[in-house]
C-alpha cells in the first residue's frame, strides 16, 4: 500500500444501473427512511442510536435456524469496524483505508459501483495510531457520505457513485486523520476528528450536503468562541442543579496555552434528538499525554455534549473524567431513550464510559441522573457523586497521586475501556441496554524508556490482564475472560445479567421486536441471545473476527442480519498480546490464562468479508 | 488510544513472528529509517545514522538497503516487525537509533550517550543566562516575556512546571503528522523567525539546530539529570525479539568501531557524554 490509490468506477457502472432498484432523489430524509425497518439508513439505525429494528421475523424460537443467505468479500484486509447501510434496497458497504465504498444490488448480490477515493497511503497511513478502520457511510438527500481516513470529506451520488463535491474536514499533516462515520441531519452532514496521539484539537463540524461548505464547527477546548459555548445559556451540572457554566470554562482549567494541543478529538458516533434539534456526542482524552504535565481539569476533554443542529450553540456539557489519567477516551455513543426514572417519564441520555460508568442524563438539560458501574470490577473510582457530577478517584489508582516513580498497579477497567467504540443497543421490550465490554485491568509502570519521533522521553508503559472478577459484583473469581456481554437497565443503574466472553466484544450489537440480541466476537462469531435473558440461541463462525456492528433490515418480505467480519483494530491487534510483557521470555510464562489468551492468531485470520443471514426457505 | 496503544501493536506482532525469525539472506544490510529526519536520517543518507549504516555495511560486505517510512506512532509495527507478503523476510532487520530499554524490539548495547540540553538564540535579550535555574529566579516582567518551547511529554516540560513556568511554555506536539516536516525542523524554523526564543531539546536536534545557522548563533547548556528527572539517555540499535544473532553480530561491531562512530555523531554537533555501565533488566535474558 505504497502508492496512493486511483479512484474509479466500472465500466459495468451505467448498465447495472439500468437493472438496480431506483433510490429516492427527492430529499427524502433520513428519518423518514429509519422509521422503515426495511432500511438501515443509519449508523444507529435511527437517530437515537438504539440499534433496535421492529422486524421481528427472526425471533427467539426460530434463530436457531438462521443461516448464511450470502456474502461478499471486501477485498481488504485490515480491520472492519461499522456496518452496512440499507437503503431502498440497496446495500452500501465501506472498507478500511483505503476506504473503498461498494453499492450493492440485493437482487443479484451484485456491485452497481465502486468507489475508491485517491488517498496518499505514504501520508495516511503513517498517521494513524490504531489500524486503518472506518466505521461507516451516511446516507441523505440521495448521497452517500464518506469519511475518507486522509479527512476529506466526499459525497457521493448514491445512484451512480459519482462524486459530487469534497471537502478537507482536517490537515494530516498536523496529525489529523479520521475513522468515525459522518450523520446527516437535516442539510447538514456532520463529522469530528482523530488523532489525539498528535496533539490535534477535537472538534465537531457541520458541512452543508448540497455544496460541501462549512457551516459550524465547534472545538472541544479553547475561547468560547471557539467552542460555541455561550457563558450566560450553555448549562453544566454542579452543586447538585443544572448551571450556567460561565466564561472561559475551557481555557480556566488548563496551565497557559496548553488547550491548544488539548485532544478531546470526537471520533465516536453522532446522536440526534429532532424535537429538541440537539446533536450529542462524546470528546476523548485531553492531549499532553502525561497528566502530571497538564494540572486542572483539562476541560472540555471526557465530555458529553449537547449542541444545537443549525448553530452548534452548545446547550450543556457533562464532563465524566476531569483530568484524565488513564486513557479513558469519552468518545463513546450517547443513545437518546425516554425512560420511567423514579415514577416521572424523562428524555434521556445514556452513555457508557470507557471509564466503566454507565450515565443517564436528561438529555433537555444535561442533568445527572443516574452513573453506575456497568462492571463492578471498574476500582479507579468508589462511585460519582451525584452533586458534584465528578468521579470520587480512588489515590491507589491514581497514577498522578502515586508519582512518577511508583508502578501503579491492577486499574480497572484497563485503557481499552470498559467499553470502546462499539455502539450498544437498546430494546424497548425490555427496556434494557446491551453493552459490549472489555473486561480487563492495567497496571501503568512509569520511567520505562519511550520514544517519539527522535526524542526519548521518559513515559509510561501499560500492561493488562483479566479483570479476574465478577462483572454483578466486582469480587474476585478466578474467571479469566477478556470480554462481557451485559445487560443494563439505565433508570436504575442495574446489571440484569452479564455473559462471560473470551476476548473483548468489539462489535456493536443489535436488538430487535424478535426479541433477540446479535453481537460479533473476536473469534469470528455472530451469536444471537435472548433479549430477556442472555441465553445464547445461535452462534456462526464467521471468516474473521467481528469487530464490526450488525445490523438487520428486511428486502423481499425477508429479514436479513449482516455483519462485517474482519479482524484488525486495536481490538484485533492489541489485546490478546496486551496480556504479554513483550519479552521472548513472558511467551512461555503463565501457560494457563495469559498462555490461552495470549495469541487471536489461533482463533481467526484476517481478511473483510460481509456476510448476510436469513432463516431457510423461500 | 495513545503511546500505549502503538506498543501493543508492537506486541501483538511478536507471537505471530517468532517462528520465522532468523531466516534470511546475508548479502544486504537492511535497514529501516525515516526518510526525512535529520539529524538522524534521510533519503539521502546525510543523517548520522546513515553514516553508521553505511560504515556496518561495508565491514560487513554486504550492500546497504533501506525501507523508508515516517517515524511516528507504529514504526516498529510497520517496519521492522512488518512481513514482506508472500516472503519470510520482514521490511528490514535493523532500525539504527532507539534508546536502551525502548521495548518495541530488543535494543543492543548503546553506542553513545546524549542528554537534552538548554538551547538559547543570542541576541534575543537572553544571553545573560547561563543556566536554566536562572528563568526560575527571573523578575516577573523578564518570565512572562519567556517564549520557550514545550513538548508533550518531554522531560523538558517536566522541568518547566517542577520551576513554575508552565504558563510561559509555547507548547508543541512530539509528533508532527507532516512527513516534509521533522520537529527539528520545525523547531529550527520557529526558532529562526523568532516565534520562540529557547527550547529544552533532545541532544541530537539541537546539534542539527545549530549546524543550520552560522556558528555561536545558540548557546547550549546540557542538562543535569536529578533522582526525579532524567534527561540523558543511552541510544542503541534495534532488531527483532529473538533474533539474538543479529543482536551478537551488531554489538560486535559497535565494539569494533565505537571510537569511530562517536566521531561520526560529534561531527554533528551532538552533544556527547560517557557511556555509562547499563542497569540489568531483569526480563532481559532472553
Amino acid at each position: 500500500m505504497k502508492k496512493p490509490v486511483k479512484s474509479w468506477l466500472l465500466a459495468s457502472t451505467v448498465a447495472a444501473l439500468l437493472a438496480a432498484p431506483t433510490v429516492s432523489t427527492a430529499n427524502s430524509g433520513v428519518e423518514k427512511l429509519t422509521q422503515n425497518p426495511a432500511n438501515w439508513a443509519i449508523w444507529g439505525g435511527n437517530y437515537a442510536g438504539t440499534r433496535y429494528s421492529k422486524l421481528d421475523q427472526i425471533n427467539t424460537k426460530n434463530v436457531k435456524n438462521l443461516q448464511p443467505a450470502w456474502s461478499f468479500s471486501t477485498g481488504v484486509l485490515r480491520g472492519h469496524e461499522g456496518g452496512p447501510l440499507v437503503v431502498n434496497d440497496i446495500l452500501y458497504v465501506h472498507t478500511p483505508f483505503p476506504n473503498t465504498v461498494y453499492a450493492i444490488d440485493q437482487k443479484t448480490q451484485s456491485v452497481i459501483w465502486e468507489y475508491t477515493p485517491t488517498m496518499d497511503a505514504d501520508v495516511t497511513i503513517p498517521v494513524m495510531c490504531c489500524d486503518t478502520v472506518n466505521r461507516g457511510l451516511a446516507y441523505g438527500d440521495g448521497k452517500i457520505f464518506l469519511q475518507q481516513s486522509d479527512t476529506v470529506l466526499t459525497a457521493l451520488d448514491a445512484k451512480t457513485g459519482k462524486r459530487v463535491w469534497s471537502v478537507q474536514n482536517g490537515d494530516p499533516k498536523l496529525g489529523m486523520t479520521n475513522t468515525q462515520a459522518p450523520v446527516v441531519i437535516k442539510d447538514k452532514v456532520f463529522t469530528g476528528i482523530s488523532g489525539g496521539e498528535f496533539g490535534v484539537r477535537g472538534f465537531l463540524a457541520a458541512y452543508d450536503i448540497r455544496t460541501g461548505q462549512l457551516v459550524w464547527k465547534g472545538y472541544s477546548m479553547g475561547p468560547d468562541e471557539d467552542t460555541l459555548i455561550n457563558p450566560n445559556k450553555t448549562t453544566t451540572w454542579k452543586d447538585g442543579k443544572v448551571q450556567k457554566v460561565g466564561p472561559n470554562s475551557s481555557t480556566s482549567t488548563w496551565e497557559g496555552d496548553q488547550w491548544k494541543i488539548g485532544g478531546g478529538t470526537t471520533w465516536g458516533w453522532y446522536t440526534y434528538d429532532p424535537d429538541l434539534n440537539l446533536v450529542y456526542y462524546g470528546s476523548g482524552n485531553p492531549s499532553t499525554w502525561n497528566p502530571v504535565q497538564r494540572p486542572g481539569d483539562n476541560k472540555w476533554s471526557m465530555s458529553l455534549w449537547a449542541r444545537d443542529v443549525d448553530t452548534g450553540e452548545v446547550k450543556w456539557v457533562y464532563q465524566m473524567t476531569p483530568h484524565d489519567e488513564w486513557d479513558y477516551d469519552g468518545i463513546n455513543e450517547v443513545v437518546l431513550v425516554d425512560q420511567k426514572i423514579n415514577g416521572k417519564m424523562r428524555k434521556t441520555a445514556v452513555h457508557f464510559d470507557r471509564n466503566g460508568f454507565g450515565y443517564t442524563l436528561d438529555r433537555e438539560t444535561g442533568e445527572l441522573l443516574v452513573a453506575e458501574k456497568f462492571d463492578k470490577t471498574v476500582n479507579w473510582a468508589t462511585h460519582v457523586d451525584m452533586k458534584s457530577g465528578r468521579p470520587q478517584v480512588v489515590d491507589r489508582y491514581s497514577t498522578e497521586f502515586n508519582g512518577e516513580d511508583e508502578n501503579t498497579t491492577d486499574i480497572c477497567p484497563a485503557a481499552l475501556g470498559a467499553k470502546n467504540q462499539q455502539p450498544v443497543s437498546y430494546s424497548p421490550q425490555t427496556g434494557y441496554f446491551y453493552i459490549s465490554g472489555n473486561h480487563l485491568c492495567m497496571n501503568y509502570e512509569p520511567f520505562e524508556v519511550s520514544y517519539t519521533a527522535g526524542q526519548p522521553y521518559v513515559g509510561a508503559t501499560l500492561t493488562m490482564r483479566p479483570a479476574q472478577g465478577d462483572v454483578m459484583t466486582g469480587k474476585p473469581d478466578n474467571s479469566y475472560n477478556l470480554g462481557q456481554f451485559t445487560a443494563w437497565d439505565a433508570t436504575t443503574g442495574k446489571i440484569a445479567w452479564s455473559n462471560k466472553e473470551q476476548f473483548s466484544v468489539w462489535s456493536g450489537s443489535v436488538a430487535t421486536a424478535g426479541g433477540v440480541v446479535f453481537y460479533g466476537t473476536l473469534e469470528g462469531y455472530l451469536k444471537a441471545v435472548d433479549a430477556k435473558t442472555g441465553k445464547e440461541l445461535y452462534r456462526f463462525k464467521t471468516p474473521s473476527g467481528i469487530i464490526g456492528n450488525v445490523n438487520t433490515w428486511e428486502y423481499n418480505g425477508k429479514q436479513y442480519v449482516g455483519v462485517l467480519s474482519g479482524i484488525g483494530g486495536w481490538a484485533g491487534i492489541g489485546i490478546a498480546a496486551g496480556l504479554d510483557s513483550g519479552d521472548e521470555s513472558s511467551n512461555s510464562e503463565g501457560l494457563g490464562a495469559v498462555g490461552a489468551y495470549r495469541s487471536l492468531s489461533s482463533f481467526t485470520k484476517l481478511g473483510g468479508t460481509l456476510t448476510v443471514f436469513a432463516l431457510p426457505g423461500k | 488510544m495513545k503511546a500505549f496503544s502503538d506498543s501493543l501493536k508492537a506486541l501483538a506482532c511478536i507471537g505471530l513472528l517468532l517462528g520465522s525469525a532468523g531466516s534470511h539472506a546475508e548479502e544486504t544490510f537492511r535497514v529501516c529509517a525515516d526518510p526525512l529526519n535529520p539529524p538522524y536520517s534521510t533519503k539521502e543518507q546525510t543523517g548520522y545514522e546513515n553514516k553508521i549504516a553505511q560504515l556496518f555495511a561495508d565491514q560487513l560486505g554486504q550492500k546497504l538497503e533501506y525501507y523508508w517510512f515516517p517515524q511516528r506512532i507504529g514504526f516498529i509495527r510497520n517496519t521492522l516487525k512488518a512481513e514482506i507478503e508472500n516472503t519470510d523476510q520482514f521490511k528490514c532487520d535493523v532500525v539504527m537509533g532507539v534508546p536502551v530499554g525502548f521495548d518495541f524490539a530488543k535494543t543492543t548495547k548503546p553506542y553513545f550517550h546524549s542528554t537534552y540540553v538548554f538551547l538559547i538564540a543570542k541576541g534575543r535579550g537572553w544571553d545573560d543566562i547561563k543556566d536554566p535555574s536562572q528563568l526560575a529566579n527571573l523578575p516577573l516582567q523578564r518570565q512572562e516575556a519567556l517564549k520557550i518551547a514545550m513538548f508533550d511529554r518531554g522531560p523538558g516540560t517536566a522541568w518547566l512546571q517542577k520551576q513554575g513556568l508552565l504558563d510561559q511554555g509555547i507548547p508543541y506536539q512530539s509528533m508532527t503528522g507532516d512527513d516534509q516536516n521533522n520537529v527539528a525542523m520545525q523547531i529550527e524554523k520557529d526558532l529562526k523567525a523568532g516565534v520562540i526564543d529557547m527550547v529544552i531539546l533532545w541532544g541530537p536536534m539541537a546539534g542539527y539546530i545549530t549546524t543550520q545557522s552560522p556558528a555561536d548563533s545558540y548557546t547550549m547548556i546540557p542538562l543535569r539529570s536529578s533522582p526525579s528527572l532524567k534527561f540523558d539517555f543511552s541510544m542503541a540499535m534495534a532488531v527483532r525479539y529473538g533474533d539474538n544473532e543479529r543482536l551478537k553480530l551488531l554489538e560486535g561491531l559497535i565494539d569494533k568501531n565505537l571510537a569511530h562512530i562517536q566521531e561520526i555523531i560529534k561531527s554533528y554537533n551532538i552533544p556527547v557524554l560517557p557511556i555509562p555501565a547499563q542497569a540489568h533488566r531483569d526480563d532481559d535474558d532472553d
